[in-house]
């Protein structure tokens, strides 16, 4: 079974539609010229059978025309005597053997001694030709058609068909022609010459004619009646026009009109009771009567469906050929690629030995065979590196836990952490932004009224910067412990950072150093971001920007000391650039600004809480991005002298 | 050259040499086979006079030998005729009675080509008219007298031909016959204007059953069962018209006729119309007095006949049909 997307599907589908659909244009377009020409055959065919007949019967018909027109003639020119005219009929009929009668019909009373009707008529009996006067009381031929109507048109005329006297078989039609003669000096209309005219060879004419098995000719009278007809018991009895009628056809009618009309054509006559039918009619030009040749449509085109037919069984025995082919082929081709995806999962599932189908001939396939084993080699070297790599990394992420613990366990961080000290609330946060940071905080109290904070932040990031931050938090205690102002301590401790600073590392650095009985507040700024000041009283305020350059560039290098008096529940914010740089998706920093607002509406708050609000505000600022730098935060609440007098005398 | 075919005395019943028990009451229509005598075809065929007790025969008329002709002669003892002609036998001394009218309405008209351009009576003034050259061509006369137009007639037997070749710029007619011959010869019936007599106070009927005054008393049982099997016979075919037409062209082609049954069924369907009483205030067989005057007055003023018999004795019904 083929399956509706698979390769061999749509491939065959393709092949299939498009050749079809050639060969059904070039089929019809066989069917389309070859019917056309086999029409224009059929068309000239007709004619020719059909002019042939004419040019037949008119060759029999126009010598007859020519008895009566010469009768005519004598009668007006030169007219024998009335009795004589007997004698001339006869000689007519024994002159011409196709001639069955003769008259030559007066008008009533043309001869007062004649009576009312006079006309010397022969005819035939067997072989002995008779002579009479026509016309009687029962027979009064001025009435009759041959008379009539020649006399009535004053031109020449064929009578309709029809049966000789008694109702014989014969089928007869006469030819009239008026003739004048002078009398009392003037032309006057004076009777009709006639010959009767047996049609039995002319309806044998066109009975003979043969069209394939079932077509036939026929031959209409000017009514449009059958004259000849393949149908004995229509002829004479039925016109184009009562056949018409009973089979209620308009298109019959109308081909029946168009012969009677004397017109030629070729064209399609419609169905019949037999099938569709196709005509060609042309008229006898001496008598107005038209002979039709009728071709049926099922012969006419016979071969030509028999042909396309045997086409049509080829063209789909081939397709069905092409279609086994296809699927052969496509599924030789198609079949190793069923077996590559199957060996692809099992790759996939780690099976890197798997077996490959076997190429030998497709050479597409074969790059592909080759391509994939490439791969397979690829991937089984990869994924032994892979494994290398990851214990690498494995190692050196459980050292770096390692070195994290080491480094969070330098800066103090149990709050609040002096119990015992009154003057003084802190809080910090340091949020690494890898496993290690270069960030750093650190209090701590010398000489029992001294308390030292510091900020900073290391150039860099990850492990050089947590050593460096590891190294500065050290020298920083240790050098805290011998001096006291701090612009002494940051001339040791810069001293210390650039010598031998080959990495030209640096740090930025904030010092503090706050009297906790004055609230006298020293202190220096290398670099760092300035610190912000909260007061109760007076409005929340950043120091002056540091103007000095970051710890660990200039050995020599002075820092200048600022010092200020802090008011009881003044507080002092501090942080590193990773909060006002944090950023969020669109890269808009959390900025100063935002930071300020933060600090003014909290002032009330306790440094942790302060903190944490910060922390939030950060946190809904950046929202998913990843926290690109280490963020520092340290609150140093300064409670007052007073607080921290009760508290000693509490102590004491 | 003689193009009529001539009958003598066609004879078309079937049971003419068997032994009979009584003498055949011998029918003539008043022209050869066709439709316009359906009626009476049918009863013989369905065996409707057989069982009406009635013995017909039926024979028919030639050129030379008319059905009055066989009536006058005994060759007949019931006949159908047009009731002009039957008048004029009358008035020429034929004792004949009128047992029963099929036709309640003339059937005659005049017909010109559109492309003649005759579209009124008046336009008629001066043309040629073809008209029948006996029997029926008394009313359309008086017809184009009445409306004061004077015409060229020229006198014709039954062809359409004259007029098919425009031998003619007009010619009488009647509906059920010679207008749908021109149908069949190929002309449009929007190619033809009509002029129908019966439009113009003309409606003077036409074919009834006549016999002669002397046989309605001595035979009046079985010319009662025979009008009735008529009727019977005229109802049958009005119902059967399929098997009508077959049995009329079979009978025709028999005779010799020429004969189709597109032909046949028009004029079935039109004697049928042509029975049926219409606007008038007439029963079935009965022949209206009103038309019986119109019609004696129209012979009478064109001095055919001289004596006005009374209605009541040139109608005698043998029975009468309640509609």
């Amino acid at each position: 079974m083929i399956k509706k997307n698979s390769l061999s599907f749509r491939i065959i589908k393709r092949v299939l539609t498009f050749t079809t659909l050639m060969f059904l244009l070039v089929l019809s377009l066989f069917y389309y010229f070859a019917r056309n020409s086999i029409e224009e055959s059929a068309r000239e065919n007709a004619i020719h059978i059909a002019d042939n007949a004419v040019a037949k019967i008119e060759q029999e018909l126009q010598p007859m025309e020519k008895i009566p027109e010469v009768v005519a003639g004598l009668m007006e020119i030169d007219p024998p005597h009335e009795d004589s005219l007997f004698l001339l009929v006869e000689t007519i009929l024994e002159k011409n053997q196709n001639v069955s009668g003769a008259a030559i019909a007066f008008e009533p009373n043309f001869f007062p001694d004649k009576g009312l009707y006079y006309s010397p008529y022969a005819y035939r009996d067997g072989d002995r030709i008779h002579s009479f006067s026509l016309g009687d009381e029962n027979y009064e031929y001025f009435y009759m058609d041959w008379y009539l109507i020649p006399k009535m048109l004053d031109t020449a005329y064929w009578t309709e068909p029809y049966y000789d006297e008694g109702g014989g078989e014969m089928l007869m039609s006469t030819y009239s022609v008026p003739f004048y003669m002078r009398r009392d000096g003037e032309r006057v209309f004076a009777g009709i010459a006639t010959v009767d005219v047996s049609l039995d060879w002319l309806t044998e004419t066109v009975a003979e004619i043969e069209i394939f098995e079932t077509g036939y000719a026929f031959m209409l009278s000017r009514n449009g009646v059958a004259v000849t007809y393949p149908r004995r018991e229509f002829i004479m009895n039925e016109s184009l026009f009562s056949m018409a009628a009973e089979r209620d056809s308009e298109l019959l009618r109308e081909i029946g009109q168009d012969m009677i009309a004397g017109n030629s054509q070729f064209r399609e006559h419609g169905m019949n009771d037999t099938g569709r039918f196709w005509i060609y009619y042309t008229p006898l030009p001496s008598s107005g009567w038209s002979i039709g040749v009728v071709y049926p449509d099922a012969e006419m085109f016979a071969a030509l469906r028999s042909i396309t037919t045997l086409m049509i069984i080829l063209v789909l025995g081939g397709l069905i050929v092409l279609t086994i082919l296809t699927v052969q082929i496509v599924n030789r081709i198609s079949a190793p690629l069923s077996q590559f995806s199957n060996s692809a999962r099992l790759v996939a599932e780690g099976n890197f030995d798997v077996k490959l189908p076997k190429i030998r001939k497709t050479l597409e396939l074969r790059e592909l065979h080759d391509a994939f084993s490439h791969m397979q080699e690829e991937l089984a070297e990869y994924v032994v590196n892979l494994k290398e790599t990851t214990a690498a990394k494995e190692k050196i992420e459980s050292e770096l836990r390692i070195a994290r613990e080491i480094q969070l366990a330098m800066i103090p961080h149990s709050f609040p952490p002096y119990p015992d000290l009154p003057q003084v609330d802190l809080y910090a946060v340091l949020r690494s932004a890898r496993e290690v940071g270069g960030d750093l905080y650190d209090f701590f109290v010398v000489d029992q009224d001294k308390f030292v904070f510091a900020i900073g932040d290391v150039s860099g990031k990850g492990v050089p910067a947590s050593l460096f931050m590891a190294v500065t938090r050290t020298l920083l205690r240790t050098i805290a412990d011998k001096e006291q102002s701090p612009s002494k301590i940051m001339a040791a401790l810069n001293k210390s950072l650039s010598f031998n600073n080959e990495s030209n590392m640096f740090v930025t650095f904030f010092l503090g150093v706050m009297n906790l009985k004055t609230g006298q507040l020293s202190y220096v700024n290398a670099g760092h971001n300035p610190p912000v000041l909260i007061s109760k009283t007076k409005e929340t305020k950043m120091f002056e920007p540091a103007k000095t350059i970051p710890l660990g560039l200039y050995e020599e290098f002075e820092y200048p000391e600022h010092s200020m008096t802090l008011e009881p529940g003044d507080k002092l914010f501090s942080y590193t650039d990773g909060v006002t740089e944090a950023e969020n998706v669109r890269d808009d920093l959390f900025d100063e600004d935002r930071m300020l607002k933060v600090l003014e509406e909290n002032k009330d708050k306790s440094p942790k809480d302060l903190i944490n609000v910060m922390m939030h505000a950060i946190e809904a600022h950046v929202q998913d991005h990843p926290q690109s730098d280490d963020i520092t935060m340290m609150t140093v609440s300064f409670k007052g002298l007073d607080h921290g007098n009760t508290q000693n005398k509490a102590d004491e | 050259m003689r193009k009529i075919i001539l009958f003598a005395c066609t004879v078309l019943s079937a049971g003419l040499l068997t032994t009979r028990a009584s003498e055949p009451l011998v029918f003539s229509p008043h022209w050869m086979p066709q439709a316009q005598f359906a009626g009476f075809y049918v009863a013989q065929d369905q065996g409707f006079y057989k069982e009406a007790g009635v013995d017909v025969e039926i024979i028919h008329p030639s050129p030379t030998v008319s059905s009055v002709d066989f009536l006058e002669r005994g060759t007949a003892d019931v006949i159908t005729q047009f009731l002009m002609t039957a008048l004029t036998a009358s008035n020429e001394g034929l004792d004949l009675v009128n047992i029963g009218q099929l036709s309640q309405h003339s059937a005659i008209l005049f017909a010109s080509k559109k492309s003649s351009g005759i579209e009124t009576i008046e336009d008629f003034e001066g043309k040629k008219v073809g008209v029948w050259r006996g029997g029926f061509r008394e009313v359309p006369m008086a017809m184009l007298m009445d409306q004061g137009v004077d015409v060229n007639w020229v006198s014709v037997l039954w062809s359409v031909n004259l007029f098919l070749e425009d031998g003619v710029d007009l010619m009488t007619m009647m509906w059920y016959n010679e207008y749908n011959q021109l149908y069949l010869s190929g002309l449009d019936r929007d190619e033809v204007n009509t002029f129908f007599v019966a439009d113009y106070g003309f409606d003077v009927p036409e074919d009834g059953i006549y016999t002669l005054a002397s046989t309605r008393d001595e035979r009046e049982k079985e010319l009662r069962a025979f009008v009735e099997a008529s009727i019977r016979g005229w109802d049958y075919a009005s119902e059967n018209q399929d098997y009508t037409v077959s049995l009329i062209v079979d009978m025709m082609r028999q005779a010799n006729i020429p004969a189709n049954k597109a032909h046949q069924r028009w004029m079935l369907k039109r004697i049928l119309d042509l029975q049926a009483p219409g606007e008038k205030e007439v029963r079935k067989t009965e022949l209206h007095p009103d038309d019986y005057q119109m019609a004696v007055e129209i012979l009478k003023e064109r001095e055919i006949i001289e004596r006005i018999l009374p209605y009541e004795e040139f109608f005698q019904p043998v029975c009468s049909f309640n509609e």
